[in-house]
């Protein structure tokens, strides 16, 4: 990791930000999550393979699973809601970033921080409604998933999808993963897909490009 | 941009077809070969990735290998390297076996993907912990204070005391508690009965073995008595064909047996199968296949069976042709001809069961005055188990963790016997669970691999040790001999640790503690400090799996082999436990004992073991494999590939043919014995390795302790302590990101958190009259009230005052063990309050954290 900074080229990158006025990138196509809440049965190996692919030390979690529990004993239900970054078509930690260090692919949608310009200044990570930017104190810059743009470029899937052991966590083009029509093993063959599950801040913020399966308890009109 | 575009667009990006992969993969051995691997190359459009520099996959050599630990499975590991560095793992992902491409996912051959304990494998391999050099104790055993010495002065030191102790105190005297730790394979196999510790005890001539298994033995006595086997497994694909599925005590989605049985129960609900789950616990296993949740209270589970029993018998649900045709006891019809004159063998299992001889009938509503679980939950239960076909009672190992756990086993075996389900496609005999043979022997096997010269149940060592010579050989279950040493309570003075970290993982650790103190030697083989490792007087470095060469097989289930090629170099001055065990054997006992030992090695095997290795494994596998298998890959092109999938003509279900063609059980009636004759026949219990009476049917007997029970005035709450999904029960502690995603927490319910002012994250003392433990607090809805969960395995760290900061529940357990040797993990009483005692989560005092876990109420 490069820990001198190039005061220079940043100074710049601030300039050039300033004159800007943000319009959300259009992607070709663009790439997102589906994640079953349901069958995951919450082992964490993504979170793991995650950590481990991005060399990360304790304390930056790229990808969360959560856990959500409810009811009153022994009337009880439990279920998953597993997210990392999701690449939203309006992304709210793009704006916030003094340094134009965040950016949205054209090519696939994936939005990436270059780290050469992150100042660690965090703004980006406050903005956030689905808690995506980490900030990793060894390094002091914010990170975050990039959905494995080296996997996608070398025609694979990014290491949280290959890693989850019961099959319900997959990639592909978000109007397909929306419309059902996406080949996936990750939804099952009565699942209807929704956008919006509870204890998700709210998808209009920033228009993310995630589905869920949701459990019956965890869906939203 | 229209449809079809899209679709070539997503193809080329996901390369979901073969041929796209194909493409990629030869550009990138191109690089390789072109760089060496030494220059890492970054395209340009790379300049923006986020960590620069970033060695990309295919830039890096891969290397397949696999996870080694003791779990109850066996994953894929594909390590990244660059030049002696592992730099990241990933798992299978379809591409390395024969005809195998990226995303290859079949039904047949599913990708092998490792969990979050295998990706975590590059911490426990570079961590803090890891042992590099051999140390000796400098300070009061358990203490903690070593100096590294050479190989030669700690070689030399263990042999001198190992002689002295055998030629003073006679072959008795070392006690083999080696374990399956991490060094589970073909070759470098940690075992407890014949590992390679076994073997060179056994050879040198003093050995005391510990012959109860603290995970399942109360259900391997079962399956043996009823089956005559402990493969009385299916293989993870069948679950898939369930159209009813009681998981008794199991949580698969913590404890995986097999490669995949949790994603094939996935497919079984998916086809309508129905899940039930009998715990104390809404574990995640029940939330994921949308299960039935009924409550139990803890050790009370074979009485919850009879119940289940007493309401299939009472309304002729019994399968009558099945028990007729396969069963021996079950009922009058299916006595034996000799049970009149036997010592014990009176009782039929129905007639117990409609109360015939105690006026007791073992109704539902009689079951739920034990149990907990209502009257009419148990005849629900009992009515969709006899009716729906084919139907899998998978009675897990946990509920036998328990006082006459070997009676839950039996019980449970009954019921899969009376509903016809054993031996069928989607039933289940499950029990022990063993499933698929694997060639598991490439280590020189001899008469020595099992040579012992007395064996207790493993939990009572200490037990001997503090009692020596007043011990009766009931109490220590002494397994028989078949010469004048029969009988002879062992002298035990020293201790063999290879990969195990028994001092942490054993009951009653207060009581191991003084027990300890009065030996004379205390080894410890390992690849990192363990709990254990403090107490001993030499730490001998072992090489992880990554640094030597070996085969992994499936554990239990799963049809595969994994190769498991030396990744990198032995770190530090670690060596394989294959090449101390040899060295040691040379110091003793000259070329005589050292190429008995190793037969294939001279001694220099200590300095370059690679070409020994190798042959031993290419013969397992050109004999044995190939031979025995009929596996026609051969070892030059296994080795190119890193693994073996076979394809079973048939899914593997276990008494199949008994059932099918009506071969024999391996029973000696050939007959599924409810009614165990070998139990029938015993008239002195004290002589045998039991030690105490078991009744020769399946029954229900009060355990010492429980929630029914009178000590509950003194200690109102029942801990139990099953397997982490964290942890594979002590290995990985040590490692920061799987302590990142959990802690170690007592669960409390709610409604007892409330009467005893316990608020969620609070740090709580639980303490009974063997020991006292602090830990953080996680207040659910989701576990019954009255029970405590602590998970089993965190390395234990020892206050002034002998508490336990880190919450390990083995200083709460008893190391009273069942008759057939059932440790007794899950039957403790103890009492809870809140504390101001301090917690450490772990040795390098890494604060966990639990930032994005909510619980919410909703």
């Amino acid at each position: 990791m490069e820990t001198k900074k190039e005061t220079k080229k940043i100074r710049e990158a601030v300039k050039r930000k300033k004159q800007a006025t943000y319009t959300p990138v259009k992607p070709e196509m663009q790439l997102g999550f589906i994640h079953h809440n349901v069958d995951c049965i919450g082992c964490r190996a993504c979170e793991i393979a995650c950590k481990d692919k991005n060399g990360l030390a304790p304390g930056p979690r790229f990808r969360r699973v959560q856990y959500v529990e409810g009811g009153t004993y022994p009337d009880v239900f439990a279920y998953k809601v597993n997210m990392s970054c999701n690449h939203c078509a309006e992304p709210a930690c793009l704006p916030t970033c003094p340094t134009g260090a965040i950016f949205k692919r054209k090519q696939d949608g994936i939005v990436d921080i270059d780290s050469t310009l992150c100042i660690g200044c965090r703004r980006c990570e406050a903005a956030c409604p689905f808690g995506a930017p980490q900030f990793d104190p060894s390094d002091n810059i914010v990170k975050k998933c990039n959905l494995c743009v080296d996997e996608i470029e070398a025609g694979r899937k990014p290491y949280c999808v290959m890693a989850c052991m019961m099959r319900v966590l997959d990639i592909g083009t978000i109007d397909e993963i929306w419309n059902g029509t996406l080949e996936t093993v990750a939804k099952g063959p009565n699942d209807t897909v929704s956008r919006q599950v509870k204890n998700m801040a709210n998808i209009e913020l920033t228009k993310p490009s995630i589905g869920f399966v949701a459990h019956s308890k965890g869906k939203v009109k | 941009m229209n449809k079809e575009i899209r679709f070539e667009n997503l193809q080329k990006r996901l390369n979901l077809s073969r041929r796209s992969f194909l493409k990629t993969t030869a550009a990138g051995a191109g690089v390789a070969a072109a760089s060496g691997l030494v220059e890492l190359k970054h395209g340009k459009e790379a300049k923006a990735f986020a960590y620069e520099p970033y060695p990309r996959d295919d830039e890096l050599e891969t290397v397949v290998t696999s996870c080694a630990h003791n779990c109850g499975s066996r994953h894929m590991l594909v390590a990244h390297k660059w030049k002696d560095v592992i730099v990241r793992l990933s798992t299978d992902d379809g591409r390395y076996q024969q005809g195998g491409y990226f995303g290859k996912d079949s039904n047949e051959e599913p990708q092998l993907r490792a969990c979050l304990r295998g990706r975590s494998y590059r911490q426990r391999l570079y961590s803090a912990e890891r042992l590099l050099y051999p140390m000796i104790r400098v300070g009061e055993r358990g203490e903690g204070k070593f100096k590294r010495i050479s190989w030669d002065e700690a070689l030399d030191y263990v042999a001198k005391k190992m002689v002295h102790l055998k030629d003073t105190y006679g072959p008795t005297a070392i006690l083999d508690q080696s374990y399956a730790g991490a060094s589970y394979g073909v070759l470098h196999k940690s075992d407890q009965i014949e590992g390679l510790l076994g073997r060179f005890l056994g050879m040198f001539g003093s050995r005391t073995s510990s012959w109860s298994v603290p995970s399942y033995q109360g259900t391997t006595t079962s399956s043996r008595w009823t089956f005559g086997t402990i493969e009385d497994g299916n293989e993870d694909d069948t679950y898939a064909e369930s159209k009813l599925m009681i998981m008794w005590g199991w949580n698969p989605a913590y404890t995986f047996h097999g490669g995949n049985t949790f994603m094939y129960m996935r497919m079984a609900k998916q086809r309508g199968c129905k899940f039930v789950l009998v715990d104390p616990q809404y574990t995640d296993s029940a939330a994921a296949y949308d299960a039935w949740w009924i409550p139990i209270k803890p050790n009370t589970d074979a009485a919850m069976m009879a119940g289940m029993a007493h309401y299939i018998f009472s309304n002729n649900l019994q399968d009558q042709a099945f028990i007729d045709k396969f069963c021996m006891g079950m009922d009058a019809g299916t006595m034996p001809e000799w049970w009149r004159e036997s010592v014990n063998g009176q009782e039929n299992f129905k007639d117990y069961i409609l109360g015939k001889y105690d006026n007791e009938p073992k109704t539902p509503e009689w079951a739920a005055k034990i149990c907990g679980v209502p009257a009419e939950d148990i005849k629900k239960l009992a009515d969709m188990y006899a009716r729906t076909k084919p139907a899998a009672l998978k009675a897990s190992w946990a509920p036998g963790r328990n006082a006459y756990g070997e009676q839950y086993n039996r019980m449970a075996a009954a019921l899969q016997a009376m509903t016809g389900n054993i031996g069928k496609l989607g039933g289940c005999a499950e029990g022990v669970g063993k499933a698929w043979h694997a060639e598991a022997v490439a280590y020189p096997y001899d008469q020595y691999s099992n040579t012992w010269f007395q064996s207790i149940k493993s939990d009572r060592w200490a037990h001997c040790v503090l009692n020596y010579p007043d011990v009766k050989r009931e109490e220590i279950g002494l397994w028989e001999r078949q010469d004048d040493t029969d009988g002879q309570i062992p002298n035990i003075k020293g201790i063999f640790w290879q990969g195990s970290d028994w001092f942490n993982q054993l009951t009653n650790i207060n009581k191991e503690i003084e027990a300890i103190k009065k030996l004379e030697l205390v080894v410890c083989m390992d690849s990192t400090i363990t709990p254990s490792g403090i107490w001993a007087d030499v730490l001998l470095p072992v090489a992880t799996h990554f640094e030597r060469h070996d085969v992994a097989l499936p554990w239990y289930k799963g049809h595969y082999y994994i190769h498991r090629p030396k990744v990198i170099e032995p770190m530090g001055e670690s060596k394989t436990d294959f090449q101390i065990f040899t060295e040691l054997a040379y110091r003793i006992g000259g070329d005589v004992f050292g190429t008995a030992y190793n037969p294939k090695a001279n001694r220099d095997y200590f300095h370059v073991n690679d070409n020994v290795d190798e042959a031993y494994l290419r013969e397992w596998w050109e004999q044995k494999v190939m031979g025995h298998q009929h596996v026609a890959m051969s070892w030059d092109e296994f080795k190119k590939r890193g693994v073996y999938k076979f394809k079973l003509s048939r899914p593997h279900v276990a008494f199949q043919d008994q059932i099918e063609k009506e071969l024999p059980f391996p029973t000696p009636t050939g007959k599924i014995e409810i009614l165990s004759s070998e139990l029938a026949n015993i008239e002195d219990w004290t002589k045998t390795k039991y030690g105490y009476h078991i009744p020769s049917i399946p029954k229900w007997i009060e355990p010492w302790e429980s929630l029914n029970s009178p000590k509950t005035k003194e200690w109102p709450y029942h801990l139990i302590s099953p397997h982490p999904r964290w942890r594979t029960h002590s290995i990985f502690n040590n490692c920061s990101w799987l302590r990142e995603t959990y802690e170690q927490e007592v669960t409390v319910n709610a409604s007892d958190a409330k009467k005893l002012g316990i608020r969620n994250g609070d740090t709580v003392e639980i303490w009974n009259d063997r020991g006292k433990v602090v830990v953080p607090v996680y207040v659910t809805e989701r576990c019954m009230p009255g029970v405590l969960v602590l998970h089993e395995g965190v390395w234990m760290d020892l206050d002034k005052n002998g508490v336990d900061r880190a919450g390990n529940p083995d200083f709460l357990t008893l190391d009273e063990p069942s008759p057939a040797g059932a440790f007794a993990y899950n039957t403790v009483l103890c009492n809870i309050r809140k504390t101001d005692l301090s917690h450490r989560p772990g040795w390098d005092k890494l604060a966990t954290s639990r930032a994005h876990v909510f619980r919410r109420e909703l």
